[in-house]
């Protein structure tokens, strides 16, 4: 697995991978008033949160966001430094669950909120590590799971009711004022979108320097990175800290923005939801991850609508052909293979004739 | 003097890496070669490759002038081709007898060979029943030598026999090997050049994954130059 | 040995202790009916864990689908059972479709006098071509079912029915427009097209485990196969297709009388067929899965993983579309059933008279299904099993392939063919479980995911890859579960709180998580794991 989030570009392009962000960046940013001119509403209209397909748009891209950080925060953990967990979804959903509760039965301030959600972060974080020297691959997947879990189960005990909603989930999270993604939802937007490009721009920065190309040498080969003497479960542990409070705070993010936070964001199946988006953008590219957030709930959206009750199993079967036929992602294939028109010719032919690839 | 087996110009990758890059070799009938060369040279790939375990992506592989290549490794090994992998690879788990019976064709193929092989090693027969992971090193190697000879093989594939074992040893799975040869062609990747030189009536040489040097071992006895600059001191 | 084992010995130790402090204050009546429960639930438990063992010592995939095969043999378990109609109305397309799968090995033959496989893409349009003709097919044929939607045709009433005694199935019915029997040659038309795509992918995918080379491996040269006796082979084929073709007509014809002769039986015999029914079911499926789904992705380990992940929400979704959402039971066997004067039963012979529901033993009501069935059918299940892998010859080449598949595979054996067997019978045995648990935990769509959590514990536990320690983990799991909800009860006495901390039901398999990582971090490999 040779992947393009590795290797380090030429000095004199050092800038350029982050071009492409900035664009994207300042065009997201444009894009409530442009689609607001579109269908006829007038700028003025977005600032005063006026409903409309402008809004729409804004609370469609918050989500895709959000997705988007857990994602990339899991391709941080999977993709760049290969430790295969099956718990992440724990993160996000503590991250989700503590703003909740700490918002709403105990009105602490948000500021509060943010520092304690952070330490739980590291906590959490700490615990997926207490068990990292001793259990490696599959068993670490086990584990984490567990670990998962425990959470979802607890989460939903009738002990905690009170404060979590049980199995109903947790409603009616007061959000600050300022922040209120009804009321200002353009505010909402654009943190969103500036966390979002912030933490990507922070991932890239940190696989690009020496630390990250040693997680990645880590995925490559652990006993390798050993025998040169790095100390891997601290650069694995630096990730799990990472990842675990970037998840967190997209979970703080989902807490405020979504009127119920259902239990389900813990379970098994909020996990393979992660697992879809980072394989449909490309495990390890980083890139991917938004790519596969946005089209994930894309996706996940139109399976809704066609197939109403039978979206899940849908949506299950795409996550299958993927892991059997597309197991690099839309990113990570681009960069094998470079899509070059002659040789999608060639490739068609040899479908048809039986020289192809088989 | 036919040949049993005929290798043309095979290439085998083992992930990204190109291992083998143009092996061609042929194996007479009734003969013992030895494949020479140094470490990571693509001997044991070779060896591999003809069993199909690291199938070869170009090239191909004859056996009694039929073409293997491509095939299953157990559609290949089932024509007559036993394997002796190095390092002793004997399932540990299982009992010396088990070991024996798990190599079994068809039924009642060890109680027919039984008798040849407690003649050759007849150390097995008194270990008959103990675990693989009891035995010591030259038991293992012997055991996997004779779980080769369970089947109707026609031709051996012997990796490194002598490898980590005492002198003492070493001459004794050399006289089986010799004796065994009587019924069997034998193909044998052997780092010990004394060993090699001392079976063995042809060699072949592989360097860097090609095959550069083929003919009778008593010629290249006798061309210490050869014998430095592809095996290294000797 | 003392030294080697010292590990495993102290945490036995420590295990054993805790469960003497755990016990001890209680009644006889109350520790025996804990640890019987314990073992009840370890039966279970037992069933799936083994088989993720199995495939997971052989193959190196944990088979993360392993609970849902699970919930799919106790739901097919369930429809054998309280709906025989359905399953006879079942048998002929299925069995018809299954002809052009038996078929497989003519083709090779058809095609070799074509002189080249065909390239993929013809195989996957096959594919997509049966899949559209069964789609057309299928709903023509007439088949008694049931409504998840709609309440009084719902998998619900129907088991209250059975419960009842008054069991009544409504007329099968079709709603495609063709009729049956152009619809049930569509079917037969279509395994046969399956059969052929089937065949040319596979072929295509000879040589798939060598990953990542600049140029694919060879397709074998074609004209003589090595394969011998290849005609003997497709006449044997030939054969079976025909016979499946005859029993399916056959049934097609008998329908009714099937399914009148099916509930004369009694609960008992169906039960039994629940049971065998169930247990193909799984073993069919998991068998499919490993050819089609897990093959090409032995040697990308994570993918796999991944791949089964995904299987369980897919077979998850699957359950909820065919049998809907809502939780329903599934009546005891009359020979586990009886109640009224008598009961419970005092003894052995009493029992055997009446067939009581429920036993008196110290004092204690036991029920028999649930804790004295269940774990005598895992008993037997652990005893055969062990007897498979140390005496014949099939557990020869598993423990043989569990240290180097290769090796086996250079000997002349098929090991393909033996992963294949190893996950249907792994699959077997967790659909065996399901029926097996379905009358006493009922079936939900969620039973899957919560025993695939509790047998995975039980795995780590015991070892990955260790079939003893898969038995060892389940009881702990089993033993564990049920002191947590005996203590839910009573209430534990902690130090800084003034009441028994009383932890819900809910909690219970949190406690068993925490056992598991307890243990791994004492001993990474389980506590019979090999150390590597």
């Amino acid at each position: 697995m040779s992947l393009s989030a590795a290797t380090s570009s030429p000095r004199t392009r050092r800038w350029q991978p982050y071009l492409a962000p900035l664009g994207l960046f300042i065009g997201l940013a444009a894009l409530p008033f442009v689609v607001a001119l579109l269908s006829g509403q007038s700028p003025a209209g977005v600032l005063a949160n006026e409903a409309g397909s402008a809004k729409f748009i804004q609370g469609l891209l918050i989500e895709i966001m959000i997705l988007a950080i857990v994602a990339l925060s899991y391709d941080l953990v999977l993709g760049i430094t290969g430790l295969l967990s099956f718990g992440h979804a724990l993160f996000f959903a503590a991250g989700a669950y503590l703003t909740g509760v700490l918002l709403k039965s105990f009105g602490w301030s948000l500021g509060a909120t943010l520092g304690l959600v952070l330490v739980s972060a590291v906590l959490q974080a700490l615990l997926f590590g207490v068990v990292l020297p001793r259990v490696k691959g599959i068993t670490f997947a086990l584990v984490t799971l567990g670990l998962s879990e425990v959470f979802y189960i607890v989460v939903q005990s009738r002990e905690l009711g009170q404060y979590t909603g049980a199995d109903v989930g947790l409603q009616g999270v007061p959000p600050p004022d300022f922040l209120n993604p009804t009321s200002h939802r353009l505010t909402f937007y654009l943190v969103t979108l500036i966390f979002t490009f912030a933490v990507y721009l922070f991932y890239r920065l940190f696989v690009d320097s020496p630390t990250g190309r040693v997680c990645v040498a880590i995925r490559e080969n652990e006993n390798r990175a050993l025998m040169l003497g790095y100390n891997t479960f601290y650069f694995k542990l630096v990730v799990l800290v990472i990842a675990a409070i970037t998840a967190n705070l997209a979970g703080t993010l989902h807490a405020l923005y979504q009127p119920v936070i259902s239990p389900n964001i813990a379970s098994l199946n909020a996990m393979v939801d992660i697992l879809l988006m980072t394989l449909i953008g490309g495990l390890g590219t980083l890139t991917g991850a938004p790519i596969g957030a946005a089209i994930f709930r894309l996706l996940t959206f139109f399976l809704d609508r066609w197939f109403g009750e039978s979206a899940s199993f849908m949506l299950g079967v795409v996550y299958v052909a993927l892991v059997l036929f597309v197991p690099y992602g839309i990113v990570g294939t681009w960069q094998r293979r470079g899509f070059h028109l002659a040789a999608g010719r060639r490739w068609l032919l040899g479908l048809l004739t039986g020289r192809g690839d088989g | 003097m036919t040949n049993l087996l005929e290798i043309h110009n095979i290439h085998t990758f083992i992930g990204q890496f190109h291992i083998l890059e143009a092996v061609s070799l042929a194996v007479p009938q009734g003969s013992i070669t030895a494949l020479l060369g140094r470490n990571g040279a693509g001997k044991t790939t070779t060896l591999k490759s003809i069993l199909g375990l690291t199938p070869p992506s170009e090239g191909q592989i004859y056996f009694e002038d039929q073409p293997i290549h491509g095939y299953r490794s157990f559609e290949i090994a089932a024509l007559g081709i036993g394997f002796v992998p190095e390092h002793r690879a004997i399932f540990r788990d299982l009992s010396v007898a088990e070991n024996l019976r798990i190599a079994e064709r068809r039924k009642g193929d060890l109680r027919r060979k039984e008798e040849f092989i407690f003649s050759l090693f007849p150390d097995l027969k008194r270990l008959i029943h103990l675990p693989g992971t009891n035995l010591s090193g030259g038991q293992q190697q012997m055991l996997a030598i004779a779980r080769a000879l369970v089947p109707d093989n026609k031709l051996l594939l012997i990796d490194e026999p002598s490898e980590g074992l005492a002198p003492v040893i070493i001459e004794h799975m050399m006289a089986a090997i010799r004796q065994l040869s009587q019924e069997k062609t034998v193909l044998l990747v052997e780092q010990n050049f004394i060993v090699a030189s001392q079976l063995a009536e042809r060699y072949v040489i592989i360097e860097e994954g090609r095959s550069v040097k083929q003919g009778l071992m008593a010629d290249l006895v006798d061309d210490p130059a050869t014998i430095r600059r592809y095996l290294g001191a000797a | 040995m003392l030294r080697k084992y010292r590990l495993q010995l102290i945490t036995l130790a420590v295990l054993a202790v805790l469960f003497i402090m755990a016990i001890q204050g209680m009644s006889a009546k109350d520790g025996l009916t804990i640890v019987i429960r314990g073992l009840s639930v370890g039966a279970v438990t037992f069933l799936v864990a083994s088989g993720l063992s199995l495939i997971f010592g052989l193959m190196d995939v944990l088979n993360l689908a392993h609970g849902t095969l699970f919930m799919l043999g106790a739901y097919a378990g369930w429809t054998i059972y309280v709906r025989p109609d359905t399953v006879v109305d079942l048998i002929p397309p299925l069995a018809l479709l299954l002809v052009g799968l038996v078929l497989m090995p003519l083709w090779p033959v058809l095609l070799g006098r074509l002189g080249r496989m065909p390239a993929a893409v013809w195989g996957w349009l096959g594919l997509a071509m049966a899949g559209v003709l069964l789609l057309i097919s299928l709903p023509s044929i007439p088949i008694a079912a049931w409504s998840a939607r709609d309440y009084a045709q719902s998998p619900v009433s129907y088991a209250i029915m059975l419960s009842q005694g008054q069991l009544q199935f409504p007329p099968a019915e079709a709603t495609g427009p063709l009729s049956p029997a152009v619809a049930l040659g569509g079917v037969l038309l279509a395994g046969l097209v399956l059969g052929g795509s089937l065949t040319v992918l596979s072929q295509r995918h000879r040589g798939m485990r060598v990953r990542g080379q600049a140029t694919p491996p060879q397709s074998p040269p074609k004209g003589r196969r090595i394969s011998l006796s290849h005609w003997e082979r497709v006449g044997v084929r030939a054969t079976a297709a025909g016979l499946l073709l005859l029993a399916g007509l056959l049934v097609l014809a008998l329908n009714d009388n099937l399914t009148a002769w099916l509930l004369g039986l009694g609960t008992n015999w169906l039960f039994g067929l629940a049971l065998i029914g169930g247990t193909l079911t799984a073993a069919a499926l998991g068998g499919l899965m490993e050819m089609t789904l897990i093959r090409p992705l032995y040697d990308r380990p994570i993918y796999q993983l991944m791949m089964t992940l995904g299987l369980a929400v897919v077979g998850h979704e699957l359950v909820v579309a065919l049998w809907g959402r809502p939780e329903f039971t599934m009546p005891k066997p009359a020979l586990f059933n009886g109640v009224g004067d008598g009961c419970p039963a005092e003894s052995w012979a009493a029992w055997l008279e009446l067939h009581c529901s429920t036993i008196l033993v110290l004092g204690g009501r036991i029920r028999v299904y649930n804790e004295i069935f269940l774990i005598i059918v895992g008993l037997v299940v652990l005893v055969a099993v062990s007897l498979l892998l140390q005496r014949s010859r099939l557990g020869m080449i598993i423990r043989a392939g569990v240290q180097d598949s290769d090796m086996v595979e250079a000997l002349g054996i098929n090991v393909r063919r033996v992963f294949t067997l190893v996950f249907a019978l792994g699959a077997g045995l967790a659909g065996l479980g399901g029926v097996l648990a379905a009358p006493s935990i009922g079936l939900s769509p969620l039973m899957g995911e919560s025993v695939l959590l509790m047998a995975l514990i039980a795995l780590a536990i015991g070892g990955l890859t260790s079939f003893p320690g898969a038995a060892v983990g389940s009881v702990l799991v089993g033993l564990m579960e049920q002191f947590i909800i005996k203590y839910g009860q009573i209430g534990i006495p902690l130090p800084f709180l003034e009441e028994p901390f009383k932890p819900s039901p809910t909690l219970v398999p949190a406690s068993t998580v925490l056992l598991m990582v307890i243990i791994l971090l004492a001993m990474p490999q389980g506590l019979f794991g090999r150390t590597e």
